[in-house]
């Protein structure tokens, strides 16, 4: 989902080694290397705020003011280059494990220094790039540089035991935030103060990031201007960021009962138990929208009835009816049911991890 | 001052002046303070993913939004535009360019841009000059509305900071301090807020919090940054955890005269160099000429969007002639090597008396006891 992407990411970020040893980054770099050529003596990964998944994986540096850069070689220490001058390193090394922190300033010519140390670079995410480094960058990597963004995403929708630690404690967050904004519904809040109190009940839980989203009549909109009365059935969209890992869900938020919500939550119920290892992407797609039919869909769900999720809030994994992809274990998903009835809308989700046989569920809108 | 459509018409004016059929402004969404926003100064509309906005000669506008389903807000901020919403904002706008297949094009907002839009819209219109300073100049002094944004802003930034008194105290880390000022800025109506905080015995620059704990003789350093209706206000704040050494005191009032120096040259007719020469000039005579240059310092202030960043930095090499009507930050923010780096600054409007602080109360170095 698209969210107000704010001017500055000011949570919690530090790296913690307990939870995610340096080791473990070790194994992905490893990972990296085998789809490569074995010419390829280097990767060069570029993270913004808004686009920074790659560079998490590899560094777990959250790039909160400006940009980073990493640079992997296949052998010997990375390197990161961060946004700002010497004096701003300090900040930026408790936020990854990798030693060598310098200044991201001309960055091009960083990089191409470090190709004639290196030799032949592979670029992850450069389409992030603004588009004069990125153009300067092209001159050393070359006008069509290898790029391996899509082989790393390949890698980074399986998530490892300790990544589903973060994700289900991300969940965790989840649950809480929800209820704090169903409570502070039925108790009549107005509708900024409902979504307020959710937001603080996470950030008091130690979230990184929260975005929300919100509106009356199923619609969704950012945080503009204080909406000061109670809104009834209220639409609300969460997203909690824990330790890096993206956890999110919709719940229509309502005192009184509603048969489309109702409605909502049992097509989800059915697809979450359709949603085993091998379940072709389309198949779950098509199957949510044979139920939906012959109500319309919710704007949410127009295209997609959900995606995987992780250190992206959006990984390119769709749940639609043209996807080629098929559920693995060691994925998680984010599952959506949007449909209107004779105008009533309602948008329920979950969060659902792929296991070996079965799936789980790691939150659904009660 | 300004109204919305009298800056769009001066813009009309400039095109024509140019050559100009139409203008394309393109912003990725990422919003951020040192990054102007193009599609926000043709048409107030802060989005949620990339967004373009073409406007003709005669003033009318179509306003391409993503996600598709953010359209309707759009139009509500927008009602004259044409609003299009869509799921690839590059594919939209090529669509409408289409149909004025012998239109000269000037492009804003392109080399900021992120390559994989950039380059779609870089290639299609390579013959497209850029247009960042038709819009951006146009913009320099702010709008009625705009300034009125600011002041709520700064109003907002006042209250943040007495909040922020409030709960700092030894064992709250940054990370914790800044994301509950965050979310109080919001509950008192900021829809963001560009909030560098940090602490230190000894800062070498301010920087994005930490985990780090406050302690017991620490500097905090605040720059609290709210966002009222895609306007930002900063002010700037240095605070001790304890009380504060005599020494540090005395360099604070520097610091705070230093300003005061920089507010007082900022007049309609000087230069934004002016105002950093003054300031400059308050901490040479002090002594401190080394530190009022690279690596210590770039800058003694900027502009403040979202929408237009100018008049840009108060620098030495910046020759903008302030006018009435421009708003943007003075701050010394000197790094002292007695004290480490200490933050004062205001956000001005400059008026045809001379520059007048949006905040109610200036900055003062402030003791948590």
């Amino acid at each position: 989902m698209f969210t107000m992407h704010p001017t500055l990411l000011v949570g919690p970020a530090d790296w913690d080694a307990a939870a995610m040893p340096k080791a473990e980054f070790a194994d992905r770099i490893v990972t990296l290397w085998r789809p490569c050529d074995p010419g390829v003596a280097g990767a060069v990964v570029y993270g913004s705020p808004r686009h920074h998944a790659e560079l998490a994986y590899f560094t777990h540096f959250t790039p909160k003011l400006e940009p980073a850069i990493a640079l992997i070689p296949r052998a010997g220490e990375p390197r990161l280059l961060v946004g700002g001058g010497v004096n701003m390193l300090g900040a930026a090394k408790p936020l990854t494990w990798v030693d060598q922190l310098l200044p991201l300033r001309d960055a091009a010519t960083s990089i191409t220094q470090w190709a004639a140390e290196t030799g032949a670079l592979a670029l992850i995410n450069g389409d992030a790039m603004p588009l004069r480094l990125r153009e300067a960058v092209g001159k050393t990597l070359g006008a069509t540089p290898l790029d391996v963004t899509g082989a790393v995403a390949a890698t980074m929708h399986r998530k490892s035991m300790r990544e589903m630690a973060m994700v289900r404690a991300g969940c965790a967050t989840l649950e809480v935030t929800v209820a704090a904004m169903r409570q502070a519904h039925d108790a009549g809040q107005g509708a900024t103060d409902i979504v307020l109190a959710g937001e603080q009940t996470a950030y008091r839980r130690g979230a990184q990031d929260v975005r929300t989203l919100f509106g009356r009549d199923g619609r969704l909109m950012p945080f503009i201007a204080p909406v000061a009365e109670p809104v009834d059935p209220l639409q609300v969209y969460v997203a909690v960021r824990h330790g890096g890992y993206w956890a999110e869900g919709f719940a229509a938020l309502s005192r009184s009962a509603s048969s489309v919500r109702r409605r909502a939550s049992a097509i989800l119920a059915e697809a979450i138990a359709a949603a085993r290892p091998g379940m072709p992407h389309r198949e779950l797609a098509g199957l949510i929208a044979q139920e939906i039919a012959p109500s319309a869909r919710h704007f949410v769900t127009v295209r997609d009835f959900g995606h995987s999720i992780g250190l992206a809030l959006e990984e390119p994994y769709r749940l639609n009816e043209t996807s080629d992809g098929v559920l693995e274990p060691g994925e998680v998903y984010t599952m959506r049911v949007g449909l209107a009835d004779n105008g009533a809308p309602a948008v329920v989700s979950a969060m659902v991890a792929i296991g070996d046989g079965d799936q789980d569920v790691l939150w659904k809108e009660p | 001052m300004v109204t919305f459509d009298e800056r769009l018409k001066a813009i009309c004016a400039r095109m024509e002046d140019r050559g100009l059929d139409l203008i394309v402004a393109i912003h990725d969404g990422a919003h951020f303070i040192e990054t102007p926003n193009p599609v926000m100064v043709l048409s107030g509309f802060k989005s949620l993913g990339p967004a373009a906005c073409v406007l003709d000669r005669t003033g009318e506008t179509i306003l391409i939004v993503t996600p598709a389903w953010d359209a309707e807000r759009a139009q509500v901020v927008c009602p004259g535009a044409r609003v299009i919403g869509g799921d690839d904002m590059a594919e939209d706008l090529l669509a409408v360019i289409s149909q004025h297949p012998k239109a000269a094009l000037g492009i804003a907002g392109l080399s900021v841009a992120p390559f994989g839009i950039a380059k779609r819209m870089a290639d299609r219109f390579s013959n497209a000059g850029s247009a960042d300073d038709v819009v951006f100049d146009a913009a320099v002094a702010k709008t009625d509305d705009e300034i009125a944004w600011a002041r709520e802003a700064a109003r907002i930034a006042e209250l943040n900071y007495r909040h922020l008194l409030q709960i700092a105290r030894p064992g709250v880390s940054e990370d914790e301090l800044a994301i509950e000022l965050r979310w109080h800025s919001k509950s008192l109506g900021a829809e963001d807020n560009f909030l560098l905080l940090c602490a230190s015995p000894h800062n070498r620059a301010v920087q994005p919090s930490t985990g780090r704990k406050i302690a017991e003789g620490d500097i905090i350093l605040a720059e609290i940054t709210p966002s009222f209706c895609g306007q930002l206000a900063q002010i700037c704040r240095t605070v001790s955890v304890g009380t504060a050494s005599e020494l540090l005191r005395t360099k604070y009032e520097l610091v705070v005269e230093a300003m005061n120096a920089g507010i007082g040259a900022a007049a309609p007719g000087a230069t934004m160099a002016d105002v950093c020469r003054a300031i400059n000039a308050a901490l040479e005579a002090q002594g401190y000429g080394e530190y009022c240059h690279p690596p210590h310092i770039r800058r003694r202030g900027h502009g403040l969007g979202f929408a237009s960043i100018r008049p840009g930095d108060v620098a030495l090499d910046n020759p903008t002639t302030l006018a009435p009507g421009m708003v943007f930050m003075i701050h010394p923010n000197q790094y002292l090597p007695e004290t480490g780096y200490l933050l004062c600054g205001e956000p001005v409007l400059i008026t045809p008396a001379g520059a007048e602080p949006l905040t109610g109360r200036q900055a003062a170095l402030a003791e948590l006891s």
